[in-house]
């Protein structure tokens, strides 16, 4: 076990208590815990990769990054008129 | 000296996430959440690509870049997701995104 491992592990464990809340909480307050935990996730892939030393695995964090994103902002447009909040 | 800078910055970057994390969880408005949500991708994604630089024996590797690449990408997108989320939530309580 080296430090990037640990640091990755307590950010997979961050996601937890964010999850549990977009579960449960209304839907803009879910939205939000959800990009939250989107960006702490893309870092996590991140650090585990650097932690099993497999740089090539960095891309999916690099894809993460990006589908983040895209995936929030997929709700953000159907939470502006279709759903209610 | 690099390990324990390495090892700072990592520390760093969980405390401060897990910072975020209580912001997002104890918020008293979506306002509020939304300021910390936005604060996730805002310092710790450069602190860790610092400490993959300082990691690697050269700093033009893939690892390096991609970590950049992944600091750039989540500090501008989320700045926008966060603003995109604000101006819905505003739009649908007041009908208007004008102040």
């Amino acid at each position: 076990m080296n430090v990037f491992l640990w640091a990755s592990f307590a950010l997979v464990a961050l996601e937890i208590p964010l999850l549990l809340f977009a579960a449960r909480a209304p839907r803009f307050d879910a939205l939000v815990a959800v990009e939250a935990a989107g960006g702490i996730w893309a870092l996590a892939l991140m650090l585990l990769s650097q932690g099993f030393h497999r740089s090539a695995y960095t891309v999916l964090a690099l894809v993460a990054s990006v589908l983040v994103f895209a995936g929030s902002i997929v709700f953000v447009r159907f939470l502006e008129k279709e759903l209610d909040p | 000296m690099r390990t324990v800078i390495v090892d700072a910055l990592l520390v760093a970057t969980v405390a401060s996430e897990a910072m975020c994390v209580l912001g997002v969880l104890a918020g008293a408005t979506v306002y509020d959440r939304l300021h910390y949500a936005g604060a996730t991708t805002s310092v710790p994604p450069f602190l860790v690509f610092v400490a993959i630089l300082l990691r690697q024996p050269h700093p033009y590797t893939n690892p390096v870049w991609n970590a950049l690449f992944v600091a750039v990408t989540l500090f501008l997108l989320n700045g926008a997701l966060t603003h995109a989320i604000a101006r819905v939530i505003r739009q649908r309580e007041a009908g208007d995104v004008e102040l």
